[in-house]
């Protein structure tokens, strides 16, 4: 354990003896609270007490299995929210509201074509909170697509896709997929012409996926048009391939997140200098105090003190900025678990989740919209030919996605240093912003150009 | 080359993987496979030739399809449009199929005219029973690429997908 190692730095921090402080010497108090928390049983679930010292933080996440998960030293600067303005965190909260939400939609839902619209009416007309909690479950998917991109954004003019990172961006994209999966196959449940159409345009691109479109298609939808099978299917998806898939893949992902230390190193200043109180002496070669012996100075030091002209000393030992997961980083996450949770419920009280007639294979609605996410992807297909756009073209992009690190070699993570990536990446991401924006609010019927302010054909 | 037990046990670890793997995914692609049509039986018998006027389409909702006589041929054009599977809707006012779904438009004999979809609409294969047609739908016959004209006319009026 480092912690115990490394000497504290600056004011009340507490002394070496603190660190070392037995459990026993904790102040005894006696409130009934005190004394459960002393019991035998309590004390054989939670194995530590809580101590509000270094180690009392470290045995805290140590001896906790969920606590577990977060290293128990991160860097200061992970605390700031403008380093991952918690992305890949909220990302989590979402999936943990969707799950609870999904739990409670299951509950009333039979996923048969006969019933399925069916339960939508019941769930708005006569359960409790019904309404409601499908209006959050929605919002949250909306959501958890949103962040899960931005996620991937981020991490990338970040560069902290490098190595030792390669893996977990491989990680990353196959859990943007399994979102969208998520996402895709939640939309075709109510069976209302919303989701039988959005699904009908949705499924009809892999048709054009060479030799294989077909095959691929009818064990997508299960027949060789949308009815019970497709239904069955993509629910079977939603509510236990792609969780299970989910929860294995964000294991390892958060696991490696930890495992590499919570922060991107910066190759020009080192893993824990940022913002440390490093003391840094007049220039000399080798960095050191004037006149002191240069080979001192070759590591990376830190000045204890100086105590007289040429008798400095000097330890080599990286500066400590890390500070406690438990609790600085937690309650900052407490505060932003609680701040989507009330972003959506907002959203969910505020906006119902559309409903529209029956699904209906005989009356196409005008214009039949994938959703949001996939809208770029549609308005692509409207000006090439679609094994070009909907095949070639989305391919190409995951699969360049997926191997960016590998593409990319250049360990340098500084903006300026990587001019080509940067640029390439915006532009191909302004490309796709542009491209869904308009498939999104520009096109009405007959996907003529339309302008939104006229023409809201929107429907989320 | 010297091969040691520790070789040949490590590859029969390897094949014998590989064969589960196969038999696994086999299995699951069996069962996932759809056997045996849809929603969409097979054959429907429809009314005699003559009974489909020149220049009309008449929708056949048991086979999710039009009856449409171009210029005294009957076809038997399936309703799901080449592109993404909307349902592509008869213009009576251009006497064309027009797609309001992403603006595919087919002339009366399912041929391509104009939008985002790759070839002309699908058909399903016509016979005469009788004095009858008899449509099969499972016998898709896909629609002719890009460029055939044979029963392009000029349009009757306005189309329907004008703004509005």
């Amino acid at each position: 354990m480092t912690d115990t190692e490394v000497a504290p730095d600056t004011g009340p921090e507490p002394t070496p003896e603190d660190v070392l402080e037995p459990v026993e010497a904790q102040p005894r108090r006696n409130g009934l609270s005190a004394r459960v928390q002393r019991s035998v049983a309590w004390r054989s679930v939670f194995r530590h007490p809580q101590m509000d010292t270094p180690r009392g933080r470290a045995l805290q996440s140590f001896s906790n299995v969920f606590l577990h998960i977060y290293p128990v030293k991160v860097p200061k600067r992970v605390l700031r929210l403008r380093y991952s303005f918690r992305l890949g965190f909220i990302a989590t909260v979402l999936l943990g509201i969707l799950t609870m939400t999904g739990i409670g939609l299951m509950l009333f839902y039979t996923p048969a074509v006969g019933s399925a619209y069916g339960d939508m009416q019941h769930l708005r007309t006569s359960v409790g909170f019904g309404q409601l909690v499908r209006n959050v479950h929605r919002w949250s998917a909306h959501l958890m697509v949103l962040v899960v991109f931005l996620h991937l954004v981020r991490v990338f003019y970040a560069g902290a896709y490098k190595a030792p990172r390669e893996f977990n961006w491989v990680l990353g994209m196959m859990l943007l997929m399994l979102t969208l999966g998520f996402s895709f196959t939640g939309y075709l449940l109510p069976w209302d012409q919303l989701a039988y159409w959005a699904v009908t345009v949705g499924t009809n691109l892999v048709h054009y996926i060479p030799v294989l479109g077909n095959t691929a298609q009818n064990v997508l939808i299960g027949g060789d048009q949308i009815g019970q099978s497709t239904l069955l299917r993509f629910y079977v998806l939603h509510v236990a391939i792609l969780p299970l898939l989910t929860v294995l893949g964000l294991s390892v992902h958060i696991w490696r997140v930890r495992k590499d230390g919570f922060a991107v190193t910066r190759p020009s200043v080192g893993a824990f200098e940022e913002g440390g109180t490093e003391v840094t002496a007049t220039a000399t070669p080798g960095g050191g105090p004037p006149g002191a012996p240069a080979e001192l100075y070759s590591q990376r030091t830190r000045v204890l003190g100086v105590v007289d002209r040429e008798s400095v000393t000097a330890e080599e030992r990286p500066v400590d900025d890390t500070v406690f997961t438990w609790p600085h980083l937690l309650v900052r996450h407490v505060v932003v678990g609680l701040g989507v949770a009330a972003v959506v419920l907002a959203l969910g009280v505020a906006f119902a989740a559309p409903l529209r007639g029956l699904a209906n294979p005989n009356l196409t609605p005008e214009p039949a919209k994938a959703p949001w996410y996939f809208a770029g992807l549609q308005e692509l297909l409207s000006h090439f030919h679609p094994l070009v756009a909907g095949i070639l073209v989305p391919t190409a992009a995951i699969i360049a996605l997926v191997l960016l690190p590998y593409i990319d070699r250049n360990p340098d993570t500084r903006a300026r240093k990587r001019k080509v990536a940067i640029i390439t990446f915006s532009t191909l991401l302004a490309i796709a912003v542009v491209l869904t924006v308009i498939g999104t609010f520009f096109r009405g019927p007959g996907w003529e150009f339309i302008a939104p302010w006229t023409h809201w054909y929107v429907e989320m | 080359m010297k091969h040691t037990r520790r070789d040949l046990l490590r590859n029969g670890w390897k094949l014998g993987g590989a064969l589960l793997g196969i038999a696994a995914g086999w299995t699951v692609f069996e069962s996932l496979r759809p056997l045996g049509s849809g929603a969409t039986s097979g054959k429907i018998k429809l009314d005699s030739p003559s009974s489909y006027a020149e220049g009309t389409a008449t929708y056949v909702p048991e086979g999710r399809l039009w009856v449409a006589n171009a210029g005294g041929t009957v076809f038997a054009l399936s309703q799901k449009c080449p592109h993404l599977g909307c349902r592509v809707p008869f213009c009576e006012s251009s006497g064309r199929f027009e797609c309001a779904c992403h603006g595919s438009i087919f002339d009366i004999g399912g041929e391509w005219i104009a939008g985002p979809s790759p070839h002309g609409m699908d058909q399903f294969k016509l016979s005469v029973e009788g004095s009858d047609l008899l449509v099969d739908t499972q016998e898709v016959i896909p629609g002719p690429a890009r460029g055939a004209k044979a029963y392009l006319t000029p349009p009757k009026g306005p189309s329907c997908l004008e703004k509005g």
